[in-house]
């Protein structure tokens, strides 16, 4: 049961990273475009412009999940790493119970009304030739948010399978 | 007090292991909400936002691509090697090799989570692959990916420029001459270093097969050129006012996988799993922001600005009692709080008293610009030292790094130092 | 988020409220505009209102003011107008507009001529008061690496300039550019960008343009930048009539006192330029240019104007009250200017 729930979400996380990894190479090749364009053609656009960092921004917003699901997150280690899995499992439970998804569940919920007051207003680019629907880009930080959460988890999952059985539970931890 | 009570408490739970990221997340919101109500996180989408349209920040991710797509194609181990060989029997030619390119990239970029992990990617498994010392490697990285502060452009500078309201230019002109003795200094210390230490960092191995040392050059330059071509195109293209430095780091990763074309090492496989890569690398150090853009919030918010400010506006002594307790000051409190803050919030507060004192604004601003140069290094919240231990391989402990820091930030103190006592020898006036 | 200390006794108690500026900590002349209000509204009231200020550095937002005074994490702001036309079209003519009014004839239609009841139209809608939060004067028209002799030489041209004015040169063919502030100078300096404009010289010193762009243009399009004092109006009810009153005298003076510090840091700073940098050279752009770009700007407007009706409004008022006061600026300022210069 939590095996396949665990499961599931990893899914997801690496769904999003591939996402990410995508909106990456158009983010190479939209700031590439703009300079060739402008330097060679004498021909900026701010639409364009603006594309690079809405491309950059959700970009590592939704990498943050998929981060945390191939467990690329920075730890310091002085301590972790000496102890067994058995209490390393019972600090990530701790830590992703009392730490993380408070955090993620309450700044995504703020950013739901965060995005939504965008979407209201109708708001847009204040840039002339710029990106209308800024809502959307707005909308990536609840989204990025709440997919932490959920990608917290299947870690939280993880530590219990682990902690349960006593030795550690291998996780397929994707491509990396 | 809940400013400072929330540091400890995040130092602790750091130790324990928890990703650095949600630490500090979580941290932030137990005691803002303890202090303030949840409401204070109503906040959190506007700072989150502000992060995503920084646009100086697309070098990070750029630059970390370069680096990957050096790394994969075997580009950047070469260069390195090359170099190294170049050094022939001197010990610790890689490291040296490694500040040199380091300083190259901090030409062209002011963002420091830019150049670390980029040096971090291309160097590190270099050095350890040659049974580097892991503390002098790390080190070495840290420091050298640091240097874009320093070097201009650097994001600093044009922070200070705005702060103190001296022209960028002059600053960039200022900075330039600390920040090659800062180079020296680094090159000095691990010339001597691996002499002491021969076993810390051995010089390369020379090839067996070349029959002339003549050879060996020609070889060693063949393989320095491209990478080293394509670092001063990303450098030129600033100076020929092709992109601005953001931009230029875009025209180093395209040029990387030029490189990967020319070299028959391309394909579409590779991009995508760099991009991957890049993106698992990205989101670590964004994290990290986010986090510490909620850690900054709570402490602000909760009091923590205002008993900095206190503190700073009475500090006593002449000139030289002034400046020695303004950089501790600084150097404190860059553990706690982040170089845009301190540049903001403490700077204003202290240069009309700088200027009571007829300290040259020109100088002051150097002195501080190096001075939060070194907080990224200082251990425990040094920015630098989680970026590389995101990127280092897992027999890179935490403890590697900060040991390896310490003589650079000793370094860096003793630059600072020396250009308190006596500006004029790096063209400054008092 | 407002906070109601004190006892039964009305008369004592202290009103705290908390405002966000769009500027950095201690940002010269736009940040002592705040300050100035705050000192003076604590002073008018005998410390019963208190004004506390969080710069761009504690909020971290600069363009969330709107949005931060609106859902009432703060009751105040300070910011400038035209920074939320994105979020509310209408919000741009609040400001300043190219070709229009100058800062006196400006303050004349705020405050005599309909300008403040169409303000309140357009901000009444999202529960906010918007008040007139000083003025820059005139703004220079940018700093150039070329000359600029003839419309060609707008063809192409690369300039950061946000905003409207972005869009009038844009019909003209030149290329409207982001460059973040930070990578202004290198991208000006390296010709990356041919142009920029920034504020006038009061704000254009410290930031060392005239040390890499030689040619330095007279303004047409922002001839009377105003910032704007933004309040949450449940914040705004909740005090009393006095201190509403004392409220309101304080942010028409720090309005006029930051007229006049501008007015005064751009001399002070403008002779610093040209005492220490004499190669930079002055210019106003040649006849043709001028009207092409005045036409360009009155097409766009048109557009504004037959789009929304409230923009329409706005847009006929102000077109009337300046063709009003311009006659008067004539025949009195410019008058006096040309007479006293031919008799030199
Ligand atoms: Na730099
Ligand atoms: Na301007």
């Amino acid at each position: 049961m939590l095996i396949k729930a665990e499961k599931a979400i990893n899914r997801f996380s690496d769904f999003l990273g591939t996402v990410s990894a995508v909106l990456f190479l158009l983010m190479l090749a939209n700031v590439f475009i703009d300079v060739v364009m402008r330097y060679v053609f004498n021909d900026v656009s701010i639409a364009m412009q603006e594309l690079e960092w809405h491309f950059f921004a959700a970009m590592f917003m939704l990498g943050v999940p998929y981060t945390l699901r191939t467990g690329g997150h920075v730890r310091v280690d002085l301590v972790y790493e000496r102890l067994s899995a058995h209490k390393q499992s019972v600090i990530d439970i701790g830590g992703g119970v009392l730490l993380l998804l408070p955090f993620c569940l309450l700044v995504g919920w703020y950013g739901i009304d965060f995005a939504h007051e965008a979407f209201a207003l109708g708001e847009m680019s204040g840039d002339p030739g710029g990106l209308p629907q800024r809502w959307i880009i707005k909308a990536v930080i609840p989204f990025a948010f709440f997919s932490t959460a959920i990608a917290g988890v299947a870690m939280i999952l993880s530590s219990i399978i682990t902690y349960r059985e006593n030795t550690l539970h291998k996780t397929d931890r994707g491509l990396l | 007090m809940i400013g400072i009570v929330m540091f400890f408490v995040a130092l602790l739970m750091l130790i324990f292991g928890f990703p650095v990221a949600f630490t500090f997340g979580g941290v932030a919101l137990i005691f803002g909400v303890i202090a303030e109500g949840p409401d204070m996180f109503a906040f959190m989408p506007f700072r989150i936002q502000s992060i995503m349209e920084n646009v100086t920040m697309m070098a990070v991710p750029l630059f970390i691509f370069m680096g990957i797509v050096l790394q994969k194609t075997r580009l950047a181990e070469q260069l390195l090697e090359a170099m190294g060989k170049l050094f022939g029997g001197v010990r610790g030619g890689l490291a040296i090799s490694t500040v040199l390119v380091g300083a190259l990239l901090a030409a062209s970029t002011g963002v420091v989570g830019a150049s670390v992990v980029a040096m971090g990617l291309i160097s590190l498994p270099v050095m350890l692959k040659y049974n580097y010392d892991k503390s002098l490697a790390c080190g070495t990285i840290c420091a050298s990916g640091t240097l874009g502060q320093i070097i201009p452009p650097s994001i600093i500078l044009i922070i200070l420029g705005d702060v103190l309201g001296i022209p960028v230019g002059d600053l960039f002109q200022a900075a330039l001459a600390p920040g090659l003795v800062l180079i020296g200094c680094y090159v000095a210390y691990i010339l001597v270093y691996s002499w002491l230490k021969p076993e810390s960092a051995p010089a390369l191995p020379m090839d067996d097969d070349v029959s002339s040392r003549r050879e060996m050059y020609l070889r060693a330059l063949k393989a320095i050129i491209p990478p080293l071509a394509l670092i001063l195109v990303v450098l030129g293209s600033i100076f020929a006012g092709i992109a601005t430095p953001t931009e230029s780091s875009a025209l180093g990763g395209v040029g990387a996988l030029f490189l990967a074309v020319l070299y028959r090492q391309f394909s579409w496989g590779m991009v995508y799993e760099s991009a991957q890569e890049t993106v698992k690398i990205t989101a670590m150090v964004f994290a990290i922001l986010l986090g510490a853009t909620a850690f900054s919030m709570a402490f602000s918010y909760t009091g923590g600005d205002y008993i900095v400010e206190e503190v700073l506006s009475d500090l006593p002594g002449g000139q030289m009692g002034f400046l020695i307790l303004s950089m501790v000051a600084i150097l404190i409190l860059g553990f706690f709080i982040d170089f845009v803050e301190i540049s903001f919030i403490i700077v204003p507060i202290l240069a009309p008293v700088a200027a009571a004192l007829d300290i040259a604004p020109l100088w002051f601003a150097i002195l501080i610009a190096m001075n939060l140069q070194t907080s990224f290094l200082t251990p425990p919240f040094g920015f630098s030292l989680f970026y590389l231990k995101g990127v280092a391989p897992p027999q890179v402990r935490t403890m590697d790094i900060y040991k390896g820091v310490i003589p650079f930030i000793i370094m860096q103190a003793a630059v600072v130092i020396s250009l308190m006592f006596a500006p004029e020898w790096y063209g400054l006036t008092h | 988020s407002m906070a109601i200390f004190g006892n039964a006794q009305a008369d004592d108690k202290v009103y705290r409220l908390k405002m966000a500026e769009t500027w950095q900590t201690n940002f010269p002349i736009f940040g002592d505009a705040p300050r100035n209000m705050a000192a003076m509204a604590e002073k008018m009231s005998n410390g019963r209102l208190k004004i506390t200020i969080d710069s761009a550095n504690k909020h971290k937002s600069p363009f969330g003011v709107f949005d931060m005074v609106r859902a009432g994490q703060y009751d105040m702001g300070h910011s400038a107008s035209y920074y939320w036309k994105g979020k509310v079209p209408n919000t741009l003519y609040f400001t300043t507009m190219p070709f229009g009014m100058t800062a006196p004839e400006q303050y004349a239609w705020f405050y005599q001529g309909g300008g403040m009841q169409l303000m309140e139209k357009v901000y009444g809608e999202f529960n906010l008061m918007s008040f007139p939060g000083g003025n820059t004067s005139n703004q220079m028209g940018g700093w150039f690496q070329k000359e600029i002799n003839s419309l060609d030489d707008l063809k192409g041209l690369k300039m950061r300039i946000p905003g409207f004015a972005g869009e009038v040169l844009a019909k003209l063919g030149a290329s409207p550019t982001n460059i973040p502030p930070g990578e202004l100078y290198t991208a000006l300096e390296r010709r990356t960008i041919d142009a920029l404009e920034w504020v006038g010289p009061s704000l254009d010193l410290r930031m060392g343009f005239h040390k890499i762009a030689p040619y330095y243009y007279t303004g047409w399009h922002e001839p009377a930048t105003e910032l704007q004092f933004l309040i949450n109006k449940r914040s705004w009810d909740r005090l009393p009539a006095d201190l509403q009153e004392i409220l309101r005298v304080a942010m028409r003076t720090a309005a006029y006192d930051m007229y006049i510090q501008s007015y005064h840091e751009s001399a002070e700073n403008l002779a610093v330029i040209e005492t220490e940098y004499p190669n930079v050279k002055i210019r106003t752009f040649p006849d043709d240019v001028m009207s092409a770009l005045r036409k360009a700007n009155e097409e766009l407007l048109a557009e504004k104007a037959a789009a929304d009706p409230v923009a329409k409004e706005i847009l006929d008022s102000q077109a009337a009250y300046l063709k009003k006061v311009r006659r008067w600026t004539d025949i009195s300022d410019k008058a006096y200017l040309n007479s006293i210069s031919v008799s030199k």
